[in-house]
């Protein structure tokens, strides 16, 4: 009885693995093919330049989804992300306009946004199923409150006015260089971040309890993992990670805006999907994820090359998400269920 | 249990919708009383029409369960209003019966399409929904690329809001006639079977994809008479605004205490949750602000959400405790 049980559990996790190994072939298929459809149809789509410009759009939405990706794989969705990017987004320059050195802002704002990712987790532990709207209430008492700080005394709501840093400007901007390389440093950090992430998922005891909880909690549980810290710690995570985000687009837009973070709600979202973190959690991780995001920027970086509209845009990133999605999470049929 | 709160008939999640409904009647009395007149009253079912009817879009068919929130309501309901706008209208068809029928069936084709996704290719409902949200933001700025056009001639009159029977009025009545007829009929339980536990309502022999389909139906139906209120209330079309309703219509949902888990969930509840909603911000514009009052509307908006789920998680907590 037991033997079999373990079996059963054996094959399902082989099964799983299979199925992530083979969302990343097809991630890997998808962007090559991506990549030539481009060169093809595109003139100039494989340059240096471009390269850049894929790889930095490619940084912010990277930065953005790795806490998506860890709160996907216990089977929650932020949708806090973008109400906090927006938020850092114009908390940072007005800390600024008070006379706070840039450095210590970064600083508040990144440990503000764990703040209130922890503050979002900690509320959301006991709702589960419905923890998404628990995000999305925090996000909009977060966004809401960061306005009217930054509005006190000012004429004008929802943009802030102030100098950006030179060397955030250089950080995130199009046209920064790393040590006299051109490529902005963002670039490097996202791939820093990228494989800490991956090497602490795979080795390290909070990692892997991740990955216990997302697979069965009763199972984690009983291993003496402690469900409401991982839960907790990773929305902190996605917190802080939003806040850092906004902080870095600053540098790239130039200019505070609190809508800058909206197109993060469905996109990171997507991201995850398309890279094969299933959202009912315990499988997937951050590795995937960043071919999500490589996906998805090629092929907006494609659309946009062939000149369609941003409308056409969404509306072809939409109609491909399911078709991506269905080659390899679809849910086995609920008579195989019982 | 449930009498100690004295509405023995009404289920227990209406309890939080229900006192913070009248708190905020109370509130709307003393601080803005024009409300209660009969154009304030005209006004605010107009305006509050469009929240309504897409909230009970969402109802049957989160309550289908499998976490199934269609995150498409808002711009379907977009997309309805500007083909209604930009195709049907301008092609000559402005009857109401050409324009009832089109909305309708255009809500209910849409839906049917998404369950027949969400079981034949088995992808989560969640993913199904994102893809329809960014599919129909897009075909709207396609079909429409900004504000225009005119409603047909016989509607121009609806958005006025100058009296309380207004045809606005009577479709909201007549979609919660629907519903009420629906919950006498044997679909409403196996949908609430099905919600709850769906491995067991397929073993007891409920047809859970019929369920699902009919759910998704029924939603279609009630988003189309969404669209219709909302074109009576803008009298033009727009391919933008209709896409911010889907995320008021969730938090309306679950402010009426519906379980996004699915299983429990129903059209009162869900008028209450939308009504809640549209008083806080009538209650917010009431105070002057100035040029923050949007800023504080959102913050209210956050932070009575975070409180209405944890007033359901605590009662949760106790009726299991009993």
């Amino acid at each position: 009885m037991t033997s079999l049980a373990t079996e059963q559990t054996m094959s399902q996790i082989t099964g799983r693995s299979v199925k992530l190994q083979r969302s990343i072939v097809i991630g890997f298929a998808l962007l090559a093919a991506l990549l030539v459809l481009g060169t093809i149809l595109v003139p100039g789509f494989i340059s240096p330049r471009n390269a850049r410009s894929i790889l930095l759009l490619a940084a912010f939405l990277g930065l953005a989804s790795l806490g998506q990706t860890l709160c996907a794989m216990v089977g929650a969705l932020d949708l806090s992300i973008p109400y906090v990017i927006g938020g850092a987004n114009i908390l940072f320059p007005s800390l600024l306009v008070t006379g706070m050195p840039a450095w210590l802002a970064v600083i508040v704002v990144v440990l503000l946004g764990a703040a209130i990712g922890l503050a979002n987790g900690f509320l959301s532990f006991r709702l589960q199923g419905q923890a998404l709207i628990m995000s999305l209430g925090v996000g909009f008492a977060f966004v809401g409150a960061v306005q009217l700080y930054t509005s006190i005394g000012s004429d004008y709501g929802g943009t802030v006015f102030a100098p950006v840093p030179d060397w955030l400007r250089n950080f995130a901007a199009f046209n920064g260089k790393t040590f006299g390389l051109p490529l902005p440093p963002v670039v490097l950090v996202w791939l820093l971040v990228t494989l800490v992430t991956i090497w602490a998922l795979y080795n390290t005891w909070f990692g892997r309890s991740i990955y216990a909880v997302g697979g069965s909690r009763t199972a984690a549980a009983r291993l003496g993992i402690s469900e409401t810290k991982v839960w907790t710690s990773i929305h902190g995570i996605s917190g802080a990670m939003s806040a850092l985000t906004g902080v870095l687009l600053l540098g790239f837009s130039g200019g505070g805006f609190v809508g800058v973070g909206d197109p993060y709600l469905f996109t990171t979202v997507a991201a995850v999907v398309i890279g094969g973190t299933s959202l009912l959690g315990g499988a997937g991780g951050y590795g995937a994820t960043v071919l999500g995001v490589l996906v998805l920027t090629v092929l907006t970086s494609l659309l946009v090359g062939l000149g369609l509209s941003f409308a056409a845009q969404q509306a072809i990133v939409g109609l491909l998400i399911v078709p991506m999605v269905a080659v390899y999470a679809r849910t086995a049929h609920i008579r195989n269920q019982i | 249990m449930s009498q100690r709160f004295g509405f023995p008939a009404l289920d227990r999640s209406l309890a939080v919708p229900l006192v913070l409904f009248a708190v905020l009647l109370v509130a709307a009395a003393v601080l803005s009383p024009r409300l209660f007149t009969a154009t304030g009253m005209g006004g605010a079912i107009i305006v509050a029409a469009p929240l309504i009817l897409t909230t009970l879009a969402l109802t049957p068919i989160v309550m289908a369960g499998r976490g199934s929130v269609d995150l498409s309501v808002g711009p379907l309901m977009g997309f309805v209003n500007v083909t209604l706008i930009g195709w049907l209208s301008a092609s000559g068809y402005t009857s109401p019966l050409a324009v009832i029928c089109w909305v309708v069936a255009v809500g209910a084709l849409y839906q049917l399409l998404q369950a027949l996704i969400i079981i034949y290719v088995r992808v989560a409902p969640i993913i199904v929904t994102l893809s329809s949200f960014l599919v129909l933001s897009g075909l709207n700025l396609m079909v429409m690329s900004r504000p225009g056009g005119v409603a047909p001639d016989w509607m121009m009159t609806w958005g006025a809001g100058t009296t309380i029977l207004s045809p606005v009025l009577i479709i909201v009545l007549a979609a919660l006639a629907l519903w009420a007829f629906m919950r006498r009929t044997t679909f409403y339980s196996h949908l609430r079977m099905t919600g709850a536990d769906e491995r067991m309502a397929y073993t007891s022999g409920v047809k859970v994809n019929t369920v699902r389909i009919c759910a998704h139906l029924l939603g279609g139906v009630f988003v189309g008479l969404a669209a219709l209120s909302y074109t009576a209330l803008i009298s033009s079309g727009d391919p933008t605004q209709g896409s911010s309703y889907t995320l008021q219509a969730v938090t309306a949902l679950v402010l009426g205490g519906a379980n996004l888990a699915g299983g429990r969930g129903g059209a009162l509840g869900s008028t209450l949750g939308a009504l809640n909603m549209f008083l806080i911000s009538y209650l917010l514009s009431a105070f002057s602000f100035g040029s923050v009052t949007g800023f504080v509307t959102q913050m209210a908006f956050g932070l009575i959400l975070v409180a209405s789920l944890l007033v359901n998680v605590f009662m949760t907590a106790r009726r299991t405790a009993f």
